[in-house]
């Protein structure tokens, strides 16, 4: 592996006009997607947000000796832990689980983790 | 160059995959996703680069597109981003939440997903919802953040290309980068840079240069139709048919080499048909005669010899090698080593040392001893990613070269390529590489194999032929059959060329060292090797975009040998040398602060001789390795003006001349005086061969040439033998006596080549024993260099006038010297 060192670190110049301007079109972007959300969703959507704990127990079973389980933490390439985690997407109408790692200090993470903790204590 | 017919796919370049970020090239498939418009589906990648947001958000934002797809090969996989629950793609409204009880997230739309009330109730906790874009970027742990290292590699764009770019693709959606920078039709090119952002910009600058170059090429060898041509037939060893003829050059522009493809025409008569067919020159003769060996032996009207035409034909492959290296270099990043990327764009970087043990010795045997400065270079160079060598004339650097060669193939890190510009130098190099004992490949290009070299036993296509095991014999019976034959079934053809790669391909793989031009380096049939130590000889004559083509085979360590304050690459189109393309690679290295180890002792110049180019072109830091009894010239009486002085400024006041061409100068006195100088030295004893007649135009050359044969009072065979050259074409060359011709005489025009300080120090520096200068010293004055030069000849009272046998001091009142050149 090479390691260059560069002499002077890259000072990145954001010129403030345009980051400015960026930031007023993202925003409009934004505004607008859900502006243009609400007018066309008028009738709420069914909801269809079971867990499939099927899924989770499936892949524990057959998961390969490296898997590891969700809620593992293991450090990552930035120095600090991460989570393990499922995020859970849909194939068509199949529920898929897929692994991906998190932070530790993401909020999603401590959210978890506090709902967790407080079910251990109860 | 010719590639021969037989590699069809030599520029297969190298392009970046198509998942590449659009706007920068990183493509680590962690770290980029794909617009997701159907009319659009381009890459992009998370990091900010220049820029606010992130690429991908920059592009989403500027081209109000609002979905996106993860790459295959990333964590998560081919997936595209959506709302688990309602599948809205809008990235923009797209957030995590996690479960409350597992660790599990899913991605919901803000709109309206997360605020049904259905959901409360769920296994959900919807006050943790995190937006998919922060920060005006993808979340890092979904779509990752390219490294620091990735992206210091990558292409540099701004914001305003950017903002161009999009607004391009709005009309074009295939345009690139590049195309925003196209110059139009009339524009001036680019100028060269010291520094450059990223390879990119370096491929931009230099890519077009390089177009104007090779278009000005081809536009003036195919101009250089020849018709009324006389022929003289012969057979060559390898029973080709040879053809021998004139081919007059009106000016000093074109110079035919061998390796150089022409059209042979006839336009046939009253008993033959029209013929014609392709030949390449392998070589060209004392009598200025072209020597051409014809592809095709069939059909030749050996019988007739009038009423010839040639063409010339032109190839592209050298300019297309230096586009495909640039490309190279920028969407590879395996090319070079990150360091050495760095440094050829003059990043700063702090500097690095390579580990190595070094040798105890740094001679190499086969080898003279190393003096002094020598040794230094050898060390310092062994000890460092990128290296310049200075060889000022006469001091030994293809001796250095070879130890340093001899000393990076001992270290096991594979082979070494060992490249210059000219066939002459690598031919010399590689030789005394050989003369180590290291087992050297010389590559030649196909056209250039039957031009015949010093170490031919070298070549590649000489091993090939000459390789004596059994498993061979098929090869070689397939070899004989097409020698006699002229041609194979196509079966046998097929059978043979496979063969013959596969040869050449052991025998260039069992080598410690390949040796080529710097465009050979760019021959398919080293498209499968890498080089991580690469030395370039000669490199203060090659391009930029030349210099590169055999860096980017992997380079991490190279050595760059070379002479700045000698004449640089020779480049034809005034457009493109202005803008900088005639500045060698290791010029803009020297400028950017790289410190070249100069090797110090002269082996070549009598002492006296060495005294001003020292002083004027090498700060005084050139040492004498030869003495004066060493240059003595012993029993030659010629009529030096100062005795242990050989040389003189003899003033001349002849008019200068346009020659017949128009494109050229002559000067007839000075003509007349060079054979009078010439014929007193073969009558003092010297020999022809020790003799160099050189100057600075074609016009005068010819004329010379011409005058001694006419006029010479000794037998002409002699005069013939005299090399009569240009300077340039004298680089790297010497001989024991040198007579310059400097032509100009004039009183307003100015002074033309001679201006050049680098070609003064090339013409001062050829001769060994002893110089002869004929000039006009009012108008050479002028200039500050020869005005310096003309005041050290008078000192020493070497600046004379009258008849050769009687020369006298000359009172000749010097004019001031301009500051500026012209
Ligand atoms: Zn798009
Ligand atoms: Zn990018
Ligand atoms: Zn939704």
């Amino acid at each position: 592996e090479e390691h260059i060192k560069m002499k002077q670190k890259k000072v990145v110049e954001v010129d403030p006009a345009e980051a400015e301007e960026f930031e007023r079109e993202l925003r409009a972007l934004m505004q607008e997607s859900i502006d243009s959300r609400k007018l066309e969703m008028r009738a709420r959507p069914t909801l269809n947000m079971m867990i499939p704990m099927n899924l989770f127990e499936g892949s524990k079973d057959h998961g390969r000796i490296t898997d590891g389980e969700s809620g593992d933490e293991v450090p990552d390439e930035q120095g600090g832990n991460s989570v393990r985690f499922r995020v859970l997407v849909k194939k068509g109408n199949k529920q898929q689980t897929k692994q991906l790692y998190i932070p530790r200090d993401s909020s999603l993470v401590q959210s978890t983790k506090q709902k967790e903790a407080a079910e251990l204590e109860e | 160059d010719d590639p021969g017919d037989d590699d069809i796919h030599e520029f297969s370049k190298r392009d970046l995959p198509e998942h590449a970020c659009k706007y920068c090239g990183i493509h680590n498939p962690a770290c980029i996703v794909r617009c997701n418009v159907p009319s659009c589906r381009k890459w992009f990648c998370n990091s900010r680069g220049n820029t606010s947001g992130s690429h991908i958000v920059n592009h989403l934002v500027r081209a109000k597109h609002k979905e996106v797809c993860l790459h295959k090969d990333s964590p998560l996989g081919e997936t595209i981003l959506e709302c688990y629950n309602c599948g809205c793609r809008n990235v923009f409204l797209l957030g995590f939440i996690p479960a409350k009880s597992e660790s599990v997230v899913v991605l919901l739309c803000r709109e309206p997903c997360l605020s049904v009330n259905g959901l409360k109730d769920m296994n959900w906790d919807l006050s943790s919802w995190l937006p998919l874009i922060d920060d005006r970027c993808f979340l890092e742990w979904l779509v990752k953040v390219p490294s620091e290292q990735e992206q210091l590699r990558a292409r540099q764009i701004s914001a305003q290309q950017i903002n161009k770019v999009e607004e391009l693709w709005k009309t074009s959606p295939d345009a690139t980068l590049e195309d925003l920078e196209k110059p139009g039709v009339d524009d001036e090119p680019q100028p060269v840079a010291l520094k450059y952002e990223d390879a990119y910009q370096y491929q931009n600058v230099f890519g077009p240069l390089v177009k104007l170059e090779a278009d000005y090429d081809k536009m003036m060898k195919e101009s250089q139709s020849k018709d009324n041509i006389t022929v003289r037939w012969d057979i060559g060893l390898n029973k080709k048919r040879v053809a021998y003829f004139v081919f007059p050059k009106e000016d000093n522009e074109l110079r035919l080499v061998p390796g150089d493809e022409l059209r042979l025409r006839y336009p046939g008569d009253s008993t033959h048909s029209a013929w014609q067919s392709v030949g390449h020159v392998i070589k060209l003769t004392a009598q200025e005669e072209v020597a051409l060996e014809l592809r095709a032996s069939q059909g030749v009207p050996t019988d007739v010899n009038h009423n010839f035409s040639v063409d010339f034909v032109w190839k592209s492959t050298s300019f297309d090698r230096m586009q495909a290296a640039m490309k190279t270099f920028a969407v590879d990043e395996t090319s070079v080593s990150g360091y050495i990327y760095h440094r050829l764009l003059g990043h700063e970087v702090e500097l690095q040392t390579v580990r190595n043990t070094l040798p105890r010795r740094f001679g190499a045997p086969g080898l003279p001893e190393l003096n002094a400065s020598q040794v230094y270079a050898v060390k310092s160079v062994l000890q460092k990613p990128v290296s310049l060598i200075q060889g000022p004339p006469g001091t030994g650097k293809t001796v250095t070269s070879a130890a340093i060669v001899y000393h990076l193939a001992k270290q096991g890190q594979g082979q070494v390529l060992v490249c210059a510009p000219s066939n002459v130098a690598v031919d010399q190099l590689a030789e005394k590489i050989s003369a180590t004992g290291l087992k050297v490949v010389r590559l030649c290009a196909k056209s250039r194999e039957a031009v015949s070299s010093p170490v031919e036993h070298l070549t590649l296509h000489y091993q090939v032929r000459h390789l004596d095991t059994s498993d061979k014999s098929e090869l070689h019976k397939l070899q004989l059959l097409k020698d006699e034959q002229g041609e194979l079934s196509s079966a046998d053809e097929k059978k043979y060329k496979a063969l013959k790669r596969a040869t050449e391909r052991e025998i260039a793989q069992s080598a410690d060292v390949i040796c080529c031009t710097c465009v050979g380096a760019g021959d398919p049939r080293l498209s499968n090797f890498r080089f991580r130590q690469v030395l370039i000889d000669e490199s203060t004559q090659a391009t930029e975009p030349e210099c590169s083509i055999p860096l980017v085979l992997g380079c991490k360590q190279v050595v760059l040998v070379g002479d700045h304050c000698q004449l640089g690459p020779v480049i034809m189109c005034k457009k493109a040398a202005r803008a900088g393309l005639s500045q060698s690679l290791f010029e803009r290295l020297v400028l950017l602060g790289v410190k070249p180890i100069r090797l110090q002792v002269q082996y070549r110049m009598h002492p006296c001789l060495s005294e001003f180019p020292s002083n004027s072109f090498y700060e005084g830091t050139l040492q004498n390795g030869v003495t004066m009894h060493q240059r003595l010239s012993q029993g030659i009486d010629f009529p030096w003006p100062v005795p242990n002085r050989p040389m003189f400024f003899y003033v001349q006041m002849g008019q200068e001349e346009i020659s017949a061409s128009g494109t050229s100068y002559l000067n007839r006195t000075e003509s007349a005086n060079v054979e009078k100088i010439v014929t007193t030295f073969l009558k003092s004893g010297v020999n022809p061969s020790q003799i160099g007649v050189i100057t600075p135009y074609e016009g005068q050359r010819a004329y010379i040439v011409n005058h001694m044969a006419r006029n010479g009072s000794l037998r002409q065979q002699l005069y013939k033998e005299i090399e009569v050259a240009s300077v340039d074409s004298f680089q790297g060359r010497e001989k024991d006596y040198i007579i310059l011709s400097c032509v100009r005489s004039n009183e307003h025009q100015g002074i033309g080549f001679l201006n050049d300080p680098r070609r003064l120090n090339v013409a001062l520096t050829r001769a060994r024993y002893g110089i002869v200068i004929l000039g006009n010293p009012k108008v050479l004055s002028k200039q500050p260099l020869w005005n310096s030069l003309l005041t050290h000849y008078k000192e020493h009272e070497c600046l004379v006038e009258g008849a050769l046998n009687n020369l006298k001091q000359s009172m000749v009142q010097f004019q001031k010297p301009k500051k500026i050149y012209n």
